[in-house]
């Protein structure tokens, strides 16, 4: 199966990171195609401009090289799986603004001439998966309606038809986590991601 | 009272701008104190860098470069945030303004084996944003309203204990008449006037 992967985290040496590095481990063991988009290693700009937004809702959305070959990506893939570190409830801005830019429109949504609604575009995607690290508890993580999780298991997913499989691995109060713990939460993640089909 | 607006739209000829001036014009009727912040006129950069994820429990005075937004939204009494509502959130570059700007010793603090930050934005006591969605009402609460949440809890907890939150929308933006939308900027206008 073809799985795009897109990370986000400034740091190389970040636990972000090695969750990355399990996650492409697993999915290796189970055989599958995986291309990773690593935001900030690609210098990735942090918002849509003034012309992209302009050209949003034209025929021709895309500007720039580099959003036209990860909308290719996108196209051909069967799960996203996104890694990230949760800042202020959801996902970092960087990250942020690569579905703004790539999920645009003809992609992730076509728009009804006839009622203006949108229609969903990525039906292809069979898998949603995140992996994300929180400095917060579950319970304060909750409270705040962990805002990155449902952009992903919701808002996305309702572009793929709302036919999507998610699967969401948290690993909450990562500061005072254990060594113990994180390797646990390696495990998992590798685990997860080798049983993905 | 002390209001900072954040602005967050690439275009100044978007229905979005127009919004932030009408909501401006409003504040300064009633002699409100505004200062403006528009995040893709001064080309934000929306990007944590690497040293102040690495920095991130130093003292604000390690970042000197981020002084001046620090500064302001210690001196606020409101927030206002002007923005289109993209999937289902704030726009990347707005997040990043939150993302780099609401940091230790500013925001919050980490006290020495604490699990959970401490909030220290005592200042601000009241968060309104001004937003419009592409989508239906209906699609939003589907989608879990991440947005409205971000402010209005994740945001909110930082603030004043009984900081008030507000959250103005125009829903179907996409398939409103310009009658709608009229009506829209008028009533922004109003309730930035009673602030």
């Amino acid at each position: 199966m073809r799985v795009l992967v897109i990370h986000a985290h400034p740091d190389l040496e970040s636990f972000s990171r090695a969750l990355l590095t399990a996650a492409l481990d697993g999915l290796s063991r189970a055989g599958h195609d995986a291309t990773v988009i690593d935001l900030y290693a690609l210098d990735y700009p942090g918002g849509p401009t003034r012309d992209e937004w302009r050209a949003y809702e034209t025929e021709s959305p895309v500007l720039d090289p580099m959003v036209a070959e990860h909308v290719e990506l996108v196209r051909s893939t069967e799960a996203l799986v996104f890694v990230y570190p949760t800042w202020w409830s959801t996902m970092p801005a960087i990250m942020k603004s690569w579905l703004e830019r790539t999920m645009v429109m003809g992609l992730a949504f076509t728009l009804d001439e006839r009622t203006r609604l949108i229609r969903p575009g990525l039906g292809h995607v069979r898998h949603l998966v995140g992996i994300s690290t929180y400095g917060s508890p579950r319970w304060y993580v909750k409270l705040v309606n962990d805002n990155g999780r449902r952009t992903i298991t919701r808002t996305l997913r309702l572009s793929t038809g709302g036919k999507a499989r998610t699967t969401w691995l948290p690993l909450y109060t990562l500061d005072s986590q254990t060594p113990e713990g994180r390797t646990t939460f390696l495990d998992r993640v590798r685990r997860s991601m080798e049983k993905l089909s | 009272m002390k209001v900072l607006v954040v602005h967050a739209h690439p275009d100044p000829e978007s229905f979005n701008h127009e919004l932030m001036q009408r909501v401006v014009r409003g504040l300064r009727s009633a002699n409100h104190d505004v200062r403006v912040r528009d995040l893709y006129a001064e080309d934000f950069d929306s990007r944590l860098t690497r040293d102040e994820k690495r920095d991130h429990i130093a003292p604000p005075e390690t970042k000197p470069h981020l002084a001046g937004y620090y500064d302001e939204l210690r001196w606020c009494e409101a927030l206002v945030f002007v923005h289109p509502t993209w999937w289902g959130a704030q726009p990347a570059v707005l997040k990043g303004w939150i993302d780099r700007v609401w940091a230790c010793g500013v925001a919050w603090e980490l006290p020495e084996g604490a699990k959970r930050l401490k909030p220290t934005l005592h200042n601000v006591r009241r968060i309104v944003t001004f937003t419009t969605h592409g989508s239906p009402w209906r699609i939003n609460a589907l989608q879990g309203v991440p947005g409205r949440r971000i402010a209005n809890r994740s945001l909110r907890l930082i603030c004043h204990p009984l900081c008030r939150t507000r959250w103005i929308a125009l829903y179907s933006m996409d398939s409103s008449t310009p009658d709608r939308r009229e009506r829209f900027l008028r009533r922004a206008e109003r309730v930035a006037s009673r602030l």
